[in-house]
């Protein structure tokens, strides 16, 4: 029998097929940093049904650590996402009409979340300090809070910086 | 008045399009800073803390990895093992390779929990299938997309997840097990209409010709694909796995069986696959925590309760206000993706549905269902997007057969709202 039996999928497409806007910083930096995360939350978490099944003792303490990476992989796949252009949003007003008028709105739309984003940076710092001043510690595996809290400011930088350098490409535009 | 101007503001950066989840926590950020201007920082503290809060919660680990299971899954090579014994059983006359992409996207749906990526992977195959076979482009764009939208019902699902966080007196194993069925009823839904459509403009003559596949080797090659629902949902079932661990067991099984026994993917492909699928989570992820900031300044501002109080004491009745919470859900739906719908509307509905003492799982299984439509219904509809992309055709051209779909599974969406037990009947009998 002639082996055309299973059929040929055709490839289907990886990822975000058109090509990255280009930056200054890769992206590659935010691309490991969440694939990384993912990786190890998967690992994490199958370590943990695996040694449950096997010593039917579980280590709840993992929990902490898969948080932290969570946070870390929103903050990090959420930044490249802003470059990318992913996240969701009604595209009928500002993807519509002439070139000129979709790079007015895209400047609009970047400059306030850039705004959003600096006060969030602000406050989520404020938040470390005052963590940091308590001097609390974390209930399973007994560390400063703090650890876990100064890198939602760090990380929030970065999708400020992100955003920064597409309201100056956004601006460029423009003009 | 700061209650007006946060839903105006909310609004207009919606429609300008700033992305959903800024759009909200902009809002109320602004809000939260005008209600409390004596306040230390005016107040603005709870919106770090919100933030933070709302992103480190451990529930929330269930969306990255079922992305995941989907992201995997989508590229393992099972769709196309699946399609094959799909059609070793239908055979190919008038309106079975429909059957086939629908009845396919539903099985996936029982190892994936998004709709795009179910278009996306059903697609790839079935579309260039359905072309051959001399059905119109926008048909099989059409049936693909909303073949993929009974993702989001048929368990594990993950708005299903999200509408859990969100409303926590429904577990996510009551909700998995309530979408089964409407689930199943939502394909029926699209089945007979598609088959109809094919019927009367006697599409698929030419697949008329070619051989049916053998079913015994069929099902052999299927089986691996076959098992992955049976890992998923029995696993949870059994109660061997919570949902993040099924979802991570299966990330795993998937692996193995893309990369050893199906040999579609290779060790390149992973890196492509986790950023996608961390970039897609996070999408999500993003938009719940940041709508944290937007329902605490609705709480702060207390006017929740005077807006369910004026529906609630408005005369319609329970179905009056089904009705239009319904046609409300169906228009935004047309704008919105379903995981921003439920962060925007269930905090403003939930008491509501408490009022009336509507089940809370029925209640998201509407939703959820409501959310499926929303996802092939022009002119926003993240299906239809991914499918008329891989057809090359115009969305628009799709209409004229999508809108015949969109009414066969509003027809299952009637019939899950007026007999509530078409969802809550396995979730009872299981004991959930």
């Amino acid at each position: 029998m002639p082996d055309d039996h299973v059929p040929d999928p055709s490839p289907v497409p990886i990822g975000n097929p058109q090509a990255d806007p280009t930056t200054r910083i890769s992206l590659r930096f935010e691309d490991w940093l969440t694939v990384l995360s993912l990786a190890a939350l998967a690992c994490i978490t199958m370590a943990n049904v695996i040694v449950r099944y096997l010593t039917s003792e579980s280590f709840a303490w993992t929990e902490e650590i898969s948080i932290f990476l969570l946070v870390v992989l929103t903050m990090s796949a959420g930044s490249s996402a802003f470059v990318r252009r992913l996240h969701i949003r009604i595209e009928l007003l500002a993807d519509g009409g002439s070139p000129a008028r979709q790079r007015r709105f895209a400047l609009l739309t970047d400059s306030i979340c850039l705004l959003f984003f600096i006060g969030l940076t602000v406050l989520l710092g404020r938040m470390a300090l005052d963590e940091f001043n308590w001097g609390d510690t974390s209930p399973a595996i007994g560390v400063p809070t703090w650890w876990y809290s100064m890198w939602l400011p760090i990380l929030s930088a970065v999708i400020t910086l992100r955003l920064a350098g597409m309201v100056r490409r956004a601006w460029g535009a423009v003009r | 008045m700061i209650a007006s101007l946060l839903f105006a503001l909310f609004v207009v950066l919606m429609a300008v399009g700033v992305p959903v989840g800024i759009a909200l926590g902009g809002a109320g950020t602004l809000a939260i800073a005008l209600a409390n201007p004596d306040t230390h920082w005016f107040g603005l503290m709870a919106v770090s803390q919100s933030f933070y809060a709302g992103l480190a919660k451990y529930p929330l680990l269930a969306i990255p990895m079922f992305v995941l299971v989907g992201s995997i899954f989508d590229r393992s090579g099972v769709a196309a093992r699946l399609v094959r014994l799909a059609q070793s059983i239908t055979g190919n006359g008038p309106g079975m390779l429909a059957i086939v992409a629908i009845t396919v996207a539903m099985f996936l749906g029982g190892i994936s929990g998004s709709g795009p990526a179910c278009a996306a992977a059903v697609g790839a195959i079935m579309i260039g299938a359905m072309n051959r076979a001399g059905y119109p482009p926008a048909y099989s764009a059409s049936v693909v997309a909303a073949g993929a939208a009974t993702d989001i019902l048929i368990p594990p699902s993950i708005a299903m997840i999200v509408y859990s966080v969100l409303v926590p007196q429904a577990s996510v194993p009551a909700l998995f097990a309530a979408g089964m069925l409407p689930g199943i009823l939502a394909g029926i839904g699209l089945i007979i209409p598609s088959v109809w459509l094919a019927r009367r403009h006697n599409m698929g003559a030419a697949a008329r010709l070619e051989p049916r596949p053998p079913f015994w080797r069929s099902l052999f090659e299927a089986i691996p694909g076959l098992a992955a629902p049976v890992i998923i949902l029995g696993g949870m079932r059994m109660g061997y796995f919570t949902p993040t661990e099924a979802a991570v067991v299966a990330v795993f099984y998937g692996l193995f069986i893309g990369i050893f026994i199906h040999r579609a993917m290779s060790w390149r492909d992973l890196f492509p696959i986790f950023r996608e699928a961390g970039e897609l989570s996070a999408v999500i992820m993003m938009i719940v925590t940041l709508a944290g900031i937007f329902a605490w300044s609705l709480s702060t501002l207390s006017i929740i309760d005077p807006i369910t109080n004026a529906i609630v004491h408005s005369g319609l009745g329970q179905y009056g206000v089904l009705t239009l919470l319904i046609l409300l859900l169906i228009v935004a739906g047309m704008f919105l993706d379903g995981i921003s719908i439920f962060l925007i509307f269930v905090p403003l509905i939930q008491p509501v549905a408490m009022a009336f003492q509507w089940d809370l799982v029925w209640l998201g299984v509407v939703l959820t269902l409501m959310v499926a439509v929303g996802q092939f219904t022009p002119p926003v509809a993240v299906n239809l997007m991914v499918s008329s992309k891989i057809a090359r055709i115009p969305m628009e051209s799709t209409v004229p057969w999508v809108l015949w779909l969109v009414g066969g599974m509003l027809c299952s969406l009637v019939l899950v709202v007026l007999f509530p037990q078409i969802a809550l009947w396995l979730p009872h009998s299981l004991g959930y």
